[in-house]
């Protein structure tokens, strides 16, 4: 006799209603008309982005659950409750931006320069599917880093990712770029994730379970012969992994992507997507591989030091803007990934952890505003990416210009930003756990940094040292949601670098819970 | 004895990653991606008849629904490249570069 | 007395609100640059609203500080944990740093008022009252650091709002080079106060003042005398004392009310404020380090004012005579307990009275279309009839007349040193008697006399909201003196903080020097009435003496400048760039070079083809299997 199985709906509820809100945002592009479509979408997905905060909020003061919910699969525990929250923040900003219809494509099935497109401009047709699209995104954002076994994980890493390919290639813009984007990120995309299954495979050939707990169980038990299958499924998954978070050497995808996607689209990836892509990595390698430690470690300190390295040279040169953050946001991913190395007894973890989830908000917020305003910054063929097009900038208009050059110091991790007190709060962690191989680390994370700060440093006095050109690009006015983002971006930014304490403390109550185990 | 099967499945999903990597036709590729994805049904289903359980069989059902829907977004967005660029080699589309 | 312990505040009330001080012009500040033309209706009255709401919070701190007990009346409030053990930023509240706010916040206040009057034509005027604020937001934190790096912090605020302040008219090119050697000149003198922090750091393990100043006996006495020494060199950047003093001459292009608040009545004397707030710990009683102090003061007081007697600008006049009235308090800060007292009231009343005549000034140039010339003024008393009787009672002051401020504090500085060293103190008197002269030239030649202006200038009064500022600061520097100094008053209030001699000074006003001190100023004003209201003034200067010339050209300090510290430091530079090139620089170069070079190749890594990134995934994929497998069969 099979018994049914219980699901906690309370627990899933943020999830459930995202989820929910999509597939009620498909059938109005079905049944309502063109017309009421977007005066439709915008409202449903804030709003559902809205409740599903508050329900995160009702749960963190109800009290975090111990075990894991829908029999053992998807773990809502207090870190899934901080990264769900701080997802549901970016995905809020996000979606304002993801408001400006300027930047998206009026009918992605016209071709570029063709009498069909000139037609969907002046009727003023608009892709509304957007919004349901970027819900699916969101709500398998929440689900990925929750997943307690590697399938949900599977299926939330898909959930998350479909969508964003497709959104990728809806630019209104330098269409031929983003075509490239959207495509390039498909392939590899699904490339990766055939390396996550085959992980998966073979680790459930190893353990005879996908279940997180299980094989951290079985890896206990140790022995067996079946070794090979364990390493081998763990490089796999990793593989998918580390893809996601853009770890060198599989970064490559990062700058193209992010340079040709929608701008909304970038600053949607750049921050929610990295937020769930570490939620997911630390689940895995602390929860299900917590126990061979060793063995991960020595692979990962290669790849995060190759990482920052990587990320922080190659910026160097960049001539673009967004390729520039992108590279940018390489190097952050090798930071973060000192800290996942910083495991250690449960005090130590809890530390590593809350410094981890403070970075990823700090990052994640900072983000968000720089790519905000990399959207008003015009050309009459579509946003001015060109640094040489920036020279001057704070000449013309200096408080763009000042709150642009504000994020990129967070990004360097200037004291008295964000970005100082996530990094700190990082390497503090690493060099806590007093191991001269990963304090080494912590040095050339440090080192990386500087380097890194050049880069950062090279924009600021290009826009406020060089004289602006006749021709220069137009700022735009914003609108009242981009006002709004970069407004709560930047006031996020200096109040996390001057009272970073409540925060710090929330994600500190966040991780002492550890994952559920 | 699973081992052949478990063989089978290795060859297979290297036959999809070099594929992935030596061919230039987008639709190409992007098979070669789905027969990685049925290499792995094959070592779960291999797997769930090694380890006595159905989990795995479950799980290549899951996901062929996934590699379904990859197959839709997958589709759309290599038919919209196509149309534009009148081209479907992924070798074309290099514009996003250094 | 020794100065008390610092205590850490628990209680609430005013002290535990301070930070509100700094807060609301540091809000005015940023409302008023972000807010942007928005708020060009409104802005200028948001800048006074914040800097009397600072002034409302300063009083209220007062008034509960005055009701501790003396021995309480140190208490340090922290704020806030920057990194908990390393740097935090709390707000020290004792009689000194009080004594400073009132001073800063009230003056402040009304510059404030006046700048509505002053700046009105100006079409950024917005601009304007915010860099007062952030002026006024980071002098306060200066003065209620209660630790240098916060110190630090401010003294760098106020050096920028400085700048700003300067340039503030920026496409006269004068005042862009003129914020522009204010900046340099001053980061000499950060680079000691910079270094002086280093060194205690070092030695100490902490910049808190309640950590370092107790434990200050126990360093030797060449570490304290190095920390003294570089300590003052901040202060002289400051403050504008020898050798540091060029830039406060130029820096009279700015806008008059910023010279009234910044360079004469606030920031300039920061400089004292650093020598009198370490100077338990650094500068003790008979120290190296406080003769320095003592012999920098005199010299600066003679040479601001010698220039002072020269200048035709009525601003630069005014200039040379802040740096010379510095000097006194630097002399006083530098004879220990004995002379706090006395610079902190002088500095206090001169704040009062300097202001006055600067806004004095102000008005006047108000009136005669910004003609600085004093030349070209003559007979303005019938016309500008208040800012008349205001700047006649503030030069009243400033010459130490009997009864009003300055003969008070002025007279109390002279008497201390002479105890201390009568050659110093003899020095000091003469000093009063060149004031005598060079303020009493000033008044001759713009209020009495016959007219020299053109016929085009049609001189007016200003408007009460400029005039109403003049007339309050004027009645202070009229009564503060005796207040402050009769009885002991601030001396005694001061004691918890700075410490206080063993015996009350008594107050002498038939001593010899004191006789003297008003005799030479006798004579000096009388040498100018006689050479200036006597006989008539060239409207063009004349080409005067050789002394004259000297003092013209501000006894050559900038030539001295340049001949001494300039050309062999240009000299030095090209040699250290020259090994630097080779070497250090090789080095450095080199791995910048390298990075930039293997950026450069490595990127070519990214070719756009999605099958090589592909490539780099799928031998990824191989290598951290290889890595995996060997780490794990190790």
């Amino acid at each position: 006799m099979i018994t049914a199985p219980t699901i906690e709906y309370f627990a899933l509820a943020p999830l459930l209603i995202i989820f929910g809100a999509a597939i009620i945002g498909v059938l109005v592009e079905a049944f309502a008309p063109r017309y009421l479509r977007r005066a439709v979408h915008v409202p449903l997905t804030l709003l559902s982005l809205v409740g599903a905060f508050a329900l995160v909020i009702l749960q963190t003061v109800r009290g975090v659950p111990t075990t894991p919910a829908a029999m053992g699969s998807v773990a809502v525990d207090g870190p899934t409750l901080f990264i769900w929250g701080t997802i549901l923040v970016l995905s809020f900003v996000s979606v304002l931006l993801i408001n400006d219809e300027e930047q998206f494509v009026p009918s992605a099935a016209a071709v570029p320069g063709s009498a069909e497109e000139e037609k969907a401009i002046t009727e003023g047709a608009a892709h509304t599917e957007v919004y349901p699209l970027a819900l699916f995104a969101i709500g398998g954002m929440l689900l990925f880093p929750a997943s307690n076994d590697l399938l949900i994980m599977f299926v939330a890493l898909e959930v998350m990712s479909l969508p964003l390919y497709l959104l990728c290639g809806l630019a209104r813009r330098r269409r031929l770029l983003s075509q490239e984007a959207s495509v390039k990120y498909f392939l590899l995309g699904a490339f990766s994730s055939a390396f996550f299954l085959y992980g998966t495979a073979l680790l459930y050939g190893f353990a005879g379970t996908v279940d997180l707990l299980g094989i951290r169980e079985r890896l206990a038990v140790g022995g067996g012969g079946t070794e090979t299958l364990l390493l081998v499924g763990t490089a796999m998954l990793g593989v998918g992994l580390l893809f996601k978070i853009g770890a060198a050497p599989f970064q490559a995808w990062k700058p193209d992507v992010y340079q040709g996607a929608p701008t909304p689209i970038t600053a949607l990836m750049a921050s929610g997507t990295l937020v769930a892509a570490f939620g997911a990595v630390l689940r895995v390698f602390w929860v299900a591989l917590g126990n061979d430690s060793w063995n991960w470690e020595p692979i990962m300190w290669g790849v995060a030091a190759l990482t920052m390295v990587a990320g922080s040279i190659l910026a160097i040169t960049q001539t673009d803007i967004k390729r520039m953050l992108a590279y940018s946001s390489i190097a952050h991913a090798g930071f973060l990934l000192v800290g996942v190395m910083a495991v250690g007894e449960r005090g130590q973890n809890a530390l590593a952890l809350s410094g981890l989830l403070f970075y990823l908000v700090t990052y994640g917020i900072t983000t968000v505003g720089a790519f905000a305003i990399v959207t008003l910054v015009r050309d009459p063929g579509g946003e001015a990416w060109h640094l040489s097009r920036w020279a001057g900038l704070g000449k013309r208009s200096p408080k763009l210009a000042g709150l642009f050059a504000f994020f990129l110091l967070a990004f360097a991790g200037i004291p008295l930003t964000s970005g100082f007190f996530g990094k700190y709060a990082v390497f503090r962690s690493a060099v806590a756990l007093g191991e001269a191989w990963l304090t080494g680390l912590v040095v050339l994370a440090v080192v990386a940094s500087a380097a890194a700060a050049f880069f950062y440093v090279r924009v600021i006095v290009l826009m406020f040292f060089s004289d602006p050109s006749a021709d220069g690009p137009t700022v735009v006015t914003p609108s009242w949601a981009t006002s709004t983002v970069v407004g709560f971006s930047a006031f996020a930014t200096v109040a996390l670098g001057v009272f970073p304490q409540p925060v710090l403390d929330l994600a500190e109550k966040a991780a002492k819970s550890l994952f559920v185990q | 004895m699973t081992t052949h099967y478990l063989v089978l499945s290795a060859l297979l999903f290297a036959i999809g990653g070099i594929g992935v990597l030596v061919r230039r036709n987008a639709i190409v590729v992007f098979m070669c991606v789905e027969l990685m994805l049925n290499a792995c049904n094959l070592a779960f289903v291999t797997f769930a008849r090694q380890n006595g359980n159905i989990d795995g069989q479950v799980i290549a059902f899951f996901v062929m629904i996934v590699a379904a829907a990859e197959v839709v977004i997958g589709l759309a967005i290599i038919v919209t490249i196509f149309r534009t660029r009148r081209s479907a080699s992924v070798d074309d589309a290099s514009l996003l570069k250094y | 007395m020794e100065p008390a312990e610092i205590l850490s505040h628990t209680g609430g009330g005013a002290i535990s609100l301070a930070w509100l001080m700094i807060v609301l012009p540091l809000a005015g500040a940023a409302i008023l640059l972000i807010g942007g033309r928005a708020t060009n209706k409104w802005g200028h009255l948001l800048g006074v609203l914040m800097s009397v709401g600072a002034f409302v919070v300063a009083a209220l701190v007062f008034l509960q500080l005055i009701g501790l007990d003396p021995a309480q009346r140190r208490q340090s409030v922290n704020l806030y944990e920057f990194i908990p053990g390393v740097a935090n930023i709390g707000l020290l509240i004792d009689p000194l740093s009080i004594s400073f706010c009132l001073l800063i916040t009230f003056v402040g206040s009304l510059i404030h008022i006046y700048s509505i009057g002053y700046m009105s034509h100006d079409p950024d005027r917005r601009r304007f009252f915010a860099y007062l604020n952030l002026f006024v937001a980071a002098m306060l934190l200066l003065v209620l650091a209660d630790n240098y790096v916060a110190l630090f912090i401010g003294w760098e605020g106020v050096g920028l709002a400085s700048y700003l302040l300067i340039g503030f008219w920026q496409y006269k090119p004068s005042a862009a080079v003129a914020a522009k050697k204010a900046f340099v000149v001053n980061r000499v003198g950060d680079f000691g106060l910079l270094i002086a922090m280093f060194i205690i750091f070092a030695q100490f393990g902490t910049l808190q003042y309640a950590e370092v100043f107790p434990a200050a006996s126990q360093a030797s006495q060449g570490v304290l005398t190095a920390i003294g020494l570089l300590l003052l060199l901040g202060a002289c950047g400051k403050s504008a004392q020898l050798p540091l003093q060029s830039w406060l001459l130029d820096a009279m292009e700015g806008p008059t009310p910023v010279s009234a608040l910044i360079h004469a009545a606030t920031m300039v004397t920061a400089g004292v404020y650093l020598v009198v707030r370490s100077g338990a710990a650094f500068f003790p009683e008979g120290s190296t380090a406080g003769l320095v102090v003592t012999i920098v003061g005199v010299a600066t007081l003679l040479a601001g004012a010698i220039i002072g007697t020269a200048k035709d600008d009525i601003k630069k006049g005014l200039a040379g005579s802040t740096m010379s009235q510095i000097g006194y308090m630097m002399l006083a800060a530098g004879i220990g307990p004995a002379g706090y007292a006395f610079a902190i009231a002088h500095l206090i009343t001169h704040g009062f009275f300097k202001a006055d005549l600067f806004l004095g000034a102000g008005s006047v140039m108000h009136a005669m279309n910004d003609e600085v010339d004093m030349r070209r003024y003559g007979g303005l008393r019938k016309l500008l009839p208040i800012t008349f009787v205001t700047f006649f009672i503030g030069y009243l002051a400033i010459i130490g007349f009997p009864l009003l401020s300055g003969y008070f504090t002025k007279d109390g500085i002279i008497e201390s040193v002479m105890h201390h060293n009568a050659i110093l103190g003899w020095l000091a008197v003469l000093g009063a008697g060149i004031t005598g002269f060079y303020m009493t030239r000033m008044v001759v030649m713009t209020f009495f006399g016959p007219k020299r202006w053109d016929e085009k200038a049609h001189p007016h009064e200003s408007p009460a909201v400029m005039t109403w500022p003049l007339i309050i600061l004027s009645i202070f520097s009229v009564g503060l003196g005796a207040y402050l100094i009769l009885s002991n008053r601030l001396l005694v209030f001061l004691g918890p903080a700075v410490g206080q001699p063993a015996e009350l000074p008594g107050f002498h006003p038939f001593s010899v020097p004191g006789l003297t001190t008003l005799a030479l100023v006798a004579v000096g004003a009388g040498i100018a009435i006689a050479k200036y209201g006597r006989s008539e003034v060239p409207v063009v200067q004349p080409r005067g003496s050789f002394l004259t010339v000297f003092a013209r050209r501000d006894l050559y300090g900038d030539a001295l400048n340049e001949a001494l510290f300039m050309r062999p430091g240009q000299w030095l530079t090209r040699l250290a760039v020259f090994f630097d090139n080779r070497g250090i620089d090789g080095v450095v170069n080199g791995l910048a070079a390298g990075v930039g070079g293997s950026s450069g190749r490595l990127r070519k890594i990214q070719t756009g083809y999605v099958r090589s990134y592909a490539l780099s995934i799928f031998v990824g994929a191989a290598v951290l299997a290889g890595a995996w497998f060997v780490v794990g069969t190790l």
